[in-house]
């Protein structure tokens, strides 16, 4: 059966996992993430959930303070497309085999720009007539412009390599520096791009959807995010993430270049509407996903190392969980993947697909139900520890009350496996049977060397 | 079959990057990583005799050492074939790999590989004339299982001097 389902997802992980688009999306996003989180901390520190703090603050610095840290978070969350046009672009361009990367990920900014409404019209009150102004809006640079911005450098750098490839280029003579080189051979691929992108505004000026931006808002991005608000969205996120690990195949990198764009507007959706006053209502945010799914790593294997260390018999088996437990409380389980191993090992297949799943059925069950809050819409480092990210992530003790129920049907889940298994590596270091031969007693020590 | 594997510390199940400097070490059977390749070994009627391991930083600051002793230690447990990996894109681990795989062909009678991911492009340059190099997928990529059945090939053509060898070397092999 094993080997039926290797062979259903092997396909599938080679050709998400091999597909230059959704290489550049995932890796564009991943770009913004450290952005993302600095952004976090600013906004967390500004709304940190303890009014002593809060307090204290403003006692030191006075009323406002708060508002200087928002330019930072500000730009972290509401400028997300934009940061997003810039990075898929430069991920794209190196998809492409671009040499001049940069210039695809500029483009891809510039045609963004160039599709994006320039012109802000405000209904002042009790003015006769309506004020308008130029620039930008944030509406159109934050997650509603995400979608677009993906299509948008996808398509314009796709246009950009496609001139440099039929070599629509202006040649310098030799001798000039290669800078300058650079700069004119990007002239008439940039001036392609940026013009067929300047006509797709302008048709979209002339339609009932004004821009291109509610055009794929309501097409494309309100739908695929609906799909991530389903009960089941994140269940099968990371029932899948797991299922590929199992096969050796790195199951975020594959499931990510689908899930993680979804995952991103949701989690901006909630700042956003933190920030207008609004009730937050995405369940699944990068934050829960991250904290409420898997503690320890992929499999949510924290317990596992925990029952392993403290309950091992076998030297192996306590070895390994001593050894893995510092990097496991920080999310890092590589020393069990392959040291255990869980790879293709089918003893521990069960718990290991079946624990995050479960953790992310509780964590749901206790959103909805109130014990715990929805998570905010910040996004921290994924290293951060159990019982601080908790806090963290929700604003509330209970996340931390949540995450340590959670450890504790973790460890009940891959105990009996854990069990069987610490059996097998006694018997074969008591050398059961008491079959001894010269390969017991092996040692470096006592080598003759030619 | 009698098959001794080389480890580096994380695929012994020794630690990963928190136990860099654990010493040559040498254990009867298999451990850590040798539950992945049980079920293939199993087809061949192969089986683990040994594990010989150790850290790679321990390897970067004796690698006359480890690579003199694990030849030693091969010669005396007399394995019918040697396993120096898999590697995956480890790079240390693999260059320690390939190093004690020539060294064995080089020195001794037994038959040896090693087996790493196309990351390890200088390695596999370097030493590729000197030892067979099995193809594999770095970590986390695809196609584990397939690399481990074309190794378990290769092994069984080897130790049995098969006239397919050659073929199934240019398939599998850098």
């Amino acid at each position: 059966m094993m080997q039926k389902l290797e062979k259903i997802l092997m396909p599938i992980a080679n050709v998400l996992s091999r597909n230059k688009i959704l290489i550049a999306i995932r890796d564009g996003f991943l770009v913004t993430v450290p952005i993302t989180i600095v952004g976090s901390i600013f906004l967390l520190i500004a709304n940190f959930p303890l009014e002593g703090f809060l307090n204290m603050m403003t006692s030191i610095f006075g009323a406002g303070w708060d508002a200087y840290l928002g330019r930072v978070s500000a730009i972290a969350f509401d400028c997300v497309a934009l940061l997003g046009v810039l990075s898929i672009g430069y991920c794209y361009s190196r998809e492409k085999g671009l040499e001049n990367r940069i210039g695809g990920a500029v483009v891809a900014l510039v045609c963004f720009l160039i599709i994006t409404p320039q012109k802000t019209v405000v209904e002042l009150e009790g003015a006769a007539e309506a004020a308008s102004f130029s620039g930008f809006q944030f509406t159109f640079l934050g997650t509603a412009g995400m979608f677009l911005a993906m299509i948008t450098a996808i398509l314009s750098v796709e246009i950009y390599a496609w001139a440099i490839k039929k070599k629509l280029i202006i040649r310098l003579p030799d001798g000039v520096p290669p800078m300058v080189m650079e700069s004119f051979a990007s002239l008439i691929p940039s001036a392609i791009a940026m013009t067929i992108f300047f006509a797709v505004g302008i048709i979209f000026d002339h339609t009932s959807f004004e821009y291109a931006h509610y055009f794929i808002y309501r097409v494309l991005q309100a739908p695929l995010v609906g799909l991530g608000k389903l009960s089941g969205f994140e269940v099968i996120y990371q029932f899948l993430s797991t299922l590929f690990w199992f096969f050796g195949i790195n199951g975020p990198a594959v499931t990510n270049t689908i899930f993680s764009p979804i995952h991103k507007v949701l989690t901006v959706e909630n700042y956003e509407a933190a920030q207008a006053g609004l009730e937050m209502t995405n369940i699944f945010t990068a934050g829960f996903s991250d904290f409420f799914c898997n503690f320890g790593g992929g499999g949510s294997t924290l317990g596992l190392v925990i029952i392993m260390a403290f309950l091992g018999k076998s030297n192996r088996m306590k070895t390994l969980g001593r050894l893995s437990l510092p990097a496991g409380i920080f999310g890092i389980n590589e020393p069990l993947i392959f040291g255990l191993p869980i790879v293709l090992n089918p003893l521990m297949a069960v718990p290991f697909i079946l624990t995050p799943v479960v953790n992310t059925i509780i964590g749901y069950l206790a959103t909805v139900t109130g014990i715990m809050p929805i998570t905010l819409g910040v996004q921290l480092p994924w290293t951060c520890p159990i019982v601080f990210s908790g806090f963290l992530v929700t604003g509330s003790v209970m996340g931390s009350v949540v995450q340590i129920v959670m450890l504790i049907v973790d460890v009940l889940i891959y105990y009996p496996f854990f069990k069987l298994l610490d059996k097998r590596y006694l018997e074969e270091e008591s050398a059961a049977g008491g079959q001894e031969d010269e390969l017991d007693n092996l040692s470096f020590d006592d080598l003759e060397l030619d | 079959m009698k098959v001794v594997l080389i480890f580096d510390q994380g695929l012994a199940g020794a630690g990963g990057k928190s136990n860099p400097n654990v010493g040559l070490t040498a254990v009867k059977g298999g451990v850590g990583s040798a539950l992945m390749l049980e079920p293939h070994f199993e087809k061949i009627g192969a089986q683990v005799a040994a594990t010989l391991y150790c850290g790679n930083e321990y390897f970067l600051h004796n690698e006359e050492e480890v690579v003199t002793k694990m030849t030693a230690m091969i010669k005396k447990v007399k394995p019918d074939f040697v396993l120096c990996g898999p590697c995956f894109n480890y790079p240390d681990y693999s260059r320690m790999a390939a190093m004690i795989s020539a060294n064995i062909l080089q020195n001794t009678e037994f038959k040896s590989c090693a087996m790493m991911s196309v990351e390890n492009a200088e390695t596999i340059e370097a030493y590729k004339d000197k030892t067979p190099i099995l193809k594999m997928p770095k970590k986390g990529g695809t196609g584990l299982n397939d690399s481990f059945a074309d190794l378990c090939e290769f092994m069984q053509c080897t130790v049995e001097g098969s006239g397919e060898l050659e073929a199934v070397r240019n398939r599998v092999c850098y």
